[in-house]
């Protein structure tokens, strides 16, 4: 018996031995290949040998030795079960439940952005980002919730660390939304802009949800699977039939939309579903996206693993010196700024401290939830990755930069790029909008086309060949756009509802969620605030993402520092000292990129970089008068638009300071046992359940 | 062979169980069965949970970036 065990152990440590030698050799092949293109296996190897590891070793050490997870302690779900709420569910399920819930469009649409430094940066980044930070946050944030019955991250600030922390927490959390919303609308309005074929198909998914809606309120409630069914397949239809309306005069005159057309448009979908009964047309939606997310990132993963495509970005390109045409800035900071989600996002820590805690069954559980969850979103980071470098430089150059740098005909576009030895030809850009049923693939920023463009050609050397090449690149758009805006009418509500809340502080009526005009007002409110930000994107003449990204970015690591400080006190509090580096560390390296690039977004001097430096520039033109009359009011709000971005980063570096000051302050007490630390857990209670698993 | 057969019916089976509750489809069954086990108050038709459930899913974050 003792020897079979020997040989178990032995054989063990072979494999794993086997796995990291194979990551090992993986990730030097990536990071020291130069010259020739190189085969994608190698990215797919790296990751996964890396997350194995990571997962075995790293993840298995944190739920052993800092939070020494408890399988015998009672979790919320089996305490308090109620059937709503606090529902113990499967490992499995909740592992899905939590990955639906943390995947956006985040890990996709940030790695292809970044593609513009080549592919090491950010391969790299999210690898070791999402190992040892993002990771790290979801599964200690998930923890601390279980142990505090299913508290959110605004409430564990607010008793952890002090009353001010809940409230930069709250503050951080609808700033973030704000800025969020309006980004990822951006990149489906720069999808979506005069493409009547994309246009028509997510504007038919608006009537499809609706009769979903209707289906499971009123003739089979809750049958989720059968209505998401017959969506799945009214959606994949409107995918084929929007050719036939791009091939019609009439009809395709109708959907071919302007960027600020646009952008009202979508702004007004926002208004409709966050006011709207959550049945009819938020909820089936959500349902229509998840199968849909769910089926694309699989056939992604899929695609990637049969066709093996060469990557033909560099590693690092000419742009690492900060004056990329996607976005401006240096490696350092703004790679990290620009991949959040997919290495590590804030927004996370919401979902973590929000339903799955109430529905674990065991404490053990947390550790292939949370850490396992977020390893896989990091997959889906490097999967996009692959897919934005395996075109051809000079394309994603052309599909991503804006007109005022690249040019706006094809020829302008590829005589810039080839200058900037990627070698492109006006007719290639030309040839490949036609192939994919487009008009034309220029100035398209927002990673979302570029993505499109790369899983349609990834896909369609599975299937179907160059004949099918338009109708994957649809599809990938209609999902893409799906699914960025189930975020944005998801979100849209839960503003709404933050300022309801808020605002039932100062006038109780507002409190009121089923007050009509309450609701229409907060949806009015968050509406406008995001549609503000959407519209100053839609008429920047950078393209938009280059300053709404790194804000977004910005905003979103902020609320990830936020749940590291928190983690950290709880951790001080259970007197882990000689661990809290696991926390510690990422922390920090947060709080200095933050710090960074938000120094740099406020006062570089380079004027792609800086807001204020690019608003003096502007200004200083006016008042020497080198705007043309017609365009002074535009110049005008684009100065007022360029220092309120500069104000609102300057509020989000303000927030992390103080909470920061807030949890040293505390840090102090409890080192120098000036202080008892309270910890706000709620008792141990033995579960009732039969040990398994 | 027949083994084979029970083995591939016993995950199918279990598949399709996950899926219905990661879909939601099963919730009233686990929401009925919950409170068959409380027996607290009269339960909610099938119709009242579902719309209590959006509402309740919906106003928190739940659907990230």
């Amino acid at each position: 018996m003792a020897e079979r065990e020997t040989v178990k152990r032995l054989l063990q440590i072979l494999i794993w031995t086997a796995v990291a030698a194979l990551g090992a050799v993986a990730l030097g092949t990536i990071a020291f290949h130069r010259g020739e293109p190189i085969n994608a296996t190698w990215f797919v190897l790296a990751a996964a040998c890396s997350y194995l590891l990571a997962y075995r070793l790293y993840s298995a050490f944190i739920a052993a030795r800092l939070l020494a997870l408890d399988n015998t302690r009672a979790t919320p779900a089996e305490r308090r079960d109620d059937g709503r709420d606090f529902v113990p569910t499967n490992k499995w399920v909740l592992f899905g439940h939590h990955f639906a819930a943390i995947a956006g469009p985040g890990p996709l649409v940030g790695p292809t952005l970044a593609a513009q430094f080549g592919y090491l940066p950010g391969t790299l980044w999210l690898i070791a980002g999402a190992a040892f930070a993002g990771c790290v946050q979801d599964f200690v944030i998930l923890f601390c919730s279980i142990r505090r019955d299913g508290k959110t991250l605004g409430e564990m600030a607010r008793d952890e660390v002090s009353k001010r922390g809940g409230l930069i927490a709250q503050l951080a959390v609808l700033t973030i939304m704000i800025i969020l919303l309006a980004v990822v609308a951006l990149v489906v309005v720069n999808a979506l802009k005069s493409s009547p074929w994309a246009t028509f198909t997510l504007a038919m998914t608006i009537p499809i949800a609706l009769l979903l809606g209707v289906y499971l309120r009123y003739f089979r409630p809750g049958r989720v699977l059968e209505a998401s069914l017959l969506g799945v397949a009214l959606v994949l239809f409107v995918v084929v039939a929007g050719q036939w309306v791009a091939d019609s005069p009439y009809l395709a005159k109708v959907f071919t939309l302007g960027g600020v057309t646009l952008a009202f448009a979508i702004i007004a979908y926002g208004f409709a579903a966050s006011a709207l009964p959550v049945w009819l047309l938020l909820a089936p939606r959500d349902y229509l996206s998840a199968f849909i997310k769910a089926g694309a990132i699989f056939s992604l993963a899929a695609g990637i693993l049969l066709v093996r495509p060469q990557v033909l970005m560099p590693p690092l390109t000419r742009f690492v010196d900060g004056s990329g045409p996607v976005f401006a800035g240096k490696i350092f900071p703004f790679c990290f700024i620009t991949i959040a989600c997919g290495a590590i996002s804030g927004f996370h820590s919401l979902i973590s401290s929000g339903t799955t805690p109430k529905m674990i069954q065991r404490e053990g559980h947390a550790r292939f939830i949370g850490y396992g969850a977020m390893l896989l979103e990091s997959f889906v980071g490097v999967m996009a990755m692959v897919a934005a470098c395996a075109m051809t430089p000079g394309v994603y150059f052309a599909i991503n930069s804006p007109a005022s740098i690249v040019g706006a005909t094809p020829e302008a576009a590829a005589a810039t790029i080839s200058g900037w030895g990627y070698p492109l030809t006006g007719g290639t850009m030309t040839s490949l909008a036609h192939a994919v049923g487009e008009q034309t693939l220029l100035n398209r920023a927002g990673g979302a086309p570029s993505l499109a463009v790369g899983m349609a050609q990834i896909f369609s050397s599975t299937i179907g060949g160059d004949r099918l090449l338009s109708i994957w690149y649809h599809f990938a758009i209609m999902f893409e756009a799906l699914f960025i805006l189930t975020v944005l009418d998801a979100g849209t509500r839960v503003g709404r509802f933050m300022i309801q809340e808020l605002g039932g502080r100062v006038w109780k009526p507002m409190g009121r969620m089923n007050w009509m005009p309450g609701i229409v007002l907060s949806s009015a409110l968050i509406v406008g605030a995001w549609g503000y930000f959407l519209y100053q994107g839609v008429v920047d003449p950078l393209g938009g993402i280059n300053s709404l990204w790194p804000l977004f970015g910005i905003a979103n690591q902020l609320l990830a520092a936020v749940a590291l400080v928190v983690a950290t006190t709880i951790l001080l509090k259970m007197a882990k000292l000689k661990w809290i580096w696991v926390t510690l560390l990422p922390m920090a390296w947060l709080v200095i990129i933050t710090m960074t690039a938000s120094f740099e977004k406020i006062f570089s001097a380079n004027t792609r970089i800086g807001f204020l430096s690019q608003a003096n520039s502007m200004a200083a033109q006016l008042a020497a008068g080198n705007v043309a009359t017609a365009k002074i009011a535009d110049t005008q709000r684009l100065i007022f638009n360029l220092r309120l971005d500069a104000a609102v980063t300057a509020i989000l570096a303000a927030m992390i300071l103080v909470l920061l000051v807030e949890a040293l302050a505390q840090w102090f007490a409890i080192l120098s046992r000036r202080k008892q630390p309270v910890m706000q857990e709620t008792p141990y209670v033995a579960t009732q359940w039969a040990e398994a698993d | 062979m027949q083994n084979l057969r029970q083995q591939f019916k016993l995950a199918f089976e279990n598949f399709w169980r996950g899926l219905r509750q990661w879909s939601g489809d099963s919730a009233y069954e686990t929401y009925l069965a919950c409170a068959e086990r409380q027996r607290s108050q009269k339960p909610l038709s099938a119709t009242e949970f579902y719309v209590d459930q959006l509402n309740r899913k919906y106003s928190r974050p739940n659907r990230c970036c």
